[in-house]
């Protein structure tokens, strides 16, 4: 597939990623990663070493043909393929993301199925794609009928976590997993790279971006991969610290808390470790407003100095009251 | 996204597809049961005259390449060793191969129907191609697919559209005239011809392909279009005038009996077949149309060939031709 914004290429990127905690007490090693994420026998689960552990898993197709999501109401049908891929970080943590490219327009009538499995991840309009609708639309949610990719990658991460034989589904802490939808589109000449983070409720995220002209999809899709992971790392972590009572007698209420965030997610927390040069800048912007590794340095620096603490061992009480 | 500048790479991230080398034509001699050459010397004599005008006609609609060159072509024959193995190898092949010769044939590549569906003896490190297969089938979605459907694997059926809707009561009960839906097929010219392909049958653990499914197999091997982790699949084994042996797995996959043979893999097949076989490849057509290759695979062959001048179909089954000529 050929870069956003080229003549040859999408106009739009679409994609929803889903984000958890790899339902098993310890963190697989890098052979069960590789086990859990061989989703094909014939091709091999891409691992990176390096700045961390990264497991992908080959990319899989979904064939779809059905009314886009469109703000307006308008109808517009598209036939191709919805790409899916899961990855797990330092074997802890799973995500499952769905996403397709779109042109701007394609043939009037729906083509024979090979044309369309030829430009796999591709979802074809027929006629024209409303561009602006469809945006507006997939980020908003569907209706029912229409395209529903969150399914799709529903479906992987179902099909990943039933692999008992390797998964124990004893998870040292309980998360809440996340959803983050995004679009991207190519960045008019002159334009920045932007992106907009909005955090809504019951885990959704939503994203929009625009990214330089000529970005493959991949990079756009593992971007988000990066951005839903560190946003589901900070979320998780605030949220065990939000309420903690520090002042109870009993530093054993707390250290159960802290323990397993420092056992299993601390070490986790490496924005871009595979995002492409191109694409740091829309990180950028998260960092400067509103700071999500200056929070995350300063939660891992409180959780830190509370089992100093805890291991100083002095009562609360015994302090000189102010 | 120019990745050029990258000082830092890791090989296990980064797939590599091995490239094989590429004839423009695949041509193959006929299809015969096992039943077949019991019949004899005659039966087989018989079989490729009734082959021989019609591969001198797919030879010459190739014509001279436009640089002038001669197109290369490679001849195959594939032995059905999977359903039945009424004979062995040094009963059947000498005959065989006489009786090609007979009617000015020259068979360059022999395989064995088994080295479709069950792993490499070579390699048996390697995934069985059947399976490997089966995984990248992508269904074709019936109008109305929004992204949730019960996957192929689950079924081991596959159609070319809708199936018609299944029915709670009998016919002989259905006196509420309850109207009957027909099943469709997807992207039908007016009228429908469905089909639905059993693509295996028997335990999961132990499955018997169907043979429309390893004749999908064989049409993506003959392709170069199937990779097991990035390695290529099927590599003929040189066989120069070598006994062949009284078993049928101390046999390799694909033998290359002509040293001068063009490349065993093409750019395009065309398969001179029995019209007993034309529900088989219709079967094939319609896998063939929904199953995903590697992306890697395709832009290799879409790079050498654009490079030769030669025009290569962009979809898959349209790679693939046949003639079933009459008398065979």
């Amino acid at each position: 597939m050929d870069g956003l914004g080229t003549a040859s290429g999408p106009v739009l990127v679409c994609g929803e990623v889903r984000t958890c905690l790899l339902p098993t007490r310890d963190a697989v090693d890098e052979r069960a990663a590789v086990e859990l994420l061989r989703l094909r026998a014939d091709e091999r689960v891409r691992v990176s070493r390096h700045p961390n552990r990264h497991a992908v898993s080959p990319d899989v197709l979904t064939g779809v043909d059905c009314r886009l999501p469109t703000a307006t109401g308008a109808r517009s049908r598209a036939v191709g393929t919805v790409t899916a891929r899961a990855a797990l970080t330092e074997g802890r943590v799973l995500q499952a993301t769905a996403y397709f490219s779109a042109p701007a327009a394609g043939p009037d009538r729906r083509q024979p199925w090979g044309y369309y499995l030829v430009r796999p991840g591709t979802l074809v309009p027929v006629g024209r794609l409303p561009g602006k609708a469809l945006t507006e639309g997939f980020l908003t949610g569907h209706q029912p009928g229409e395209l529903d990719i969150g399914s799709v990658a529903d479906s992987l991460l179902a099909r990943i976590s039933r692999q008992h034989r390797i998964l124990d589904h004893d998870t040292p802490l309980t998360t809440a997993d996340t959803s983050l939808r995004w679009t991207a589109a190519a960045a008019a000449d002159g334009e920045e790279t932007s992106l907009r983070f909005t955090k809504a409720e019951d885990g959704l995220r939503i994203v929009e971006l625009r990214l330089p002209p000529g970005t493959a999809p991949t990079a756009a899709a593992e971007l988000c991969e990066d951005l839903a992971l560190h946003d589901w790392l900070l979320t998780t972590v605030a949220d065990k610290l939000d309420g903690l009572r520090v002042g109870s007698e009993d530093g054993r209420a707390v250290l159960k808390v802290l323990r397993p965030l420092v056992d299993h997610l601390l070490h986790l927390w490496m924005p871009q470790a595979r995002v492409d040069g191109a694409l740091h800048t829309a990180w950028r912007e998260l960092e400067r407003t509103p700071g999500y590794s200056r929070q995350w340095n300063a939660l891992a620096q409180r959780i830190r100095d509370q089992l100093v603490l805890q291991n100083l061992g002095v009562p609360r009480q015994a302090l000189p009251a102010r | 996204m120019n990745r050029s500048a990258a000082v830092f790479r890791e090989t296990s991230a980064e797939p590599r597809t091995e490239s094989v080398p590429f004839s423009h034509l695949s041509l193959e001699l006929g299809h015969l049961y096992m039943e077949d050459f019991v019949e004899g010397p005659a039966r087989l004599r018989r079989h490729f005259a009734a082959v021989r005008p019609w591969v001198d006609a797919a030879r010459a609609g190739l014509g001279p390449l436009g640089t002038g060159r001669r197109p290369r072509i490679s001849t195959c024959f594939l032995i059905d060793d999977y359903f039945s193995r009424l004979s062995t190898p040094a009963e059947l092949i000498p005959p065989l191969l006489a009786a090609a010769a007979d009617a000015g044939l020259t068979i360059d590549y022999l395989a064995r129907e088994s080295g479709c569906a069950v792993a490499d003896p070579a390699h048996r490190d390697r995934a069985e191609l059947a399976e490997s297969v089966l995984h990248r089938l992508v269904e074709s979605p019936p109008p109305g697919s929004n992204g949730f459907r019960p996957p192929v694997s689950r079924t081991g059926w596959l159609t070319n559209g809708r199936r018609a809707p299944a029915r709670r009561t009998s016919a002989a009960l259905d006196s509420t005239g309850t109207v009957w839906q027909p099943p469709s097929e997807t992207g039908a010219r007016g009228h429908s011809v469905f089909m639905d392909v059993e693509l295996w049958n028997g335990p999961d653990d132990d499955r018997t392909w169907s043979c429309a499914f390893l004749a999908s197999v064989w049409q993506l091997v003959r392709l170069g279009l199937l990779r097991d982790n990035g390695r290529a699949v099927l590599t003929p084994t040189p066989f120069d005038d070598q006994e062949f042996p009284a078993e049928w797995d101390a046999l390799p996959p694909v033998l290359r009996l002509n040293p001068q043979a063009a490349p065993f893999t093409a750019y395009v097949t065309c398969s001179v077949l029995p019209a007993r076989f034309l529900p088989v490849e219709h079967a094939v057509r319609v896998i063939l149309d929904q199953v995903h290759v590697e992306a890697e695979a395709l832009a290799q062959i879409a790079e050498r060939s654009a490079a030769e001048g030669f025009a290569v179909p962009a979809g898959v089954v349209d790679r693939t031709s046949y003639v079933f000529p009459p008398g065979l």
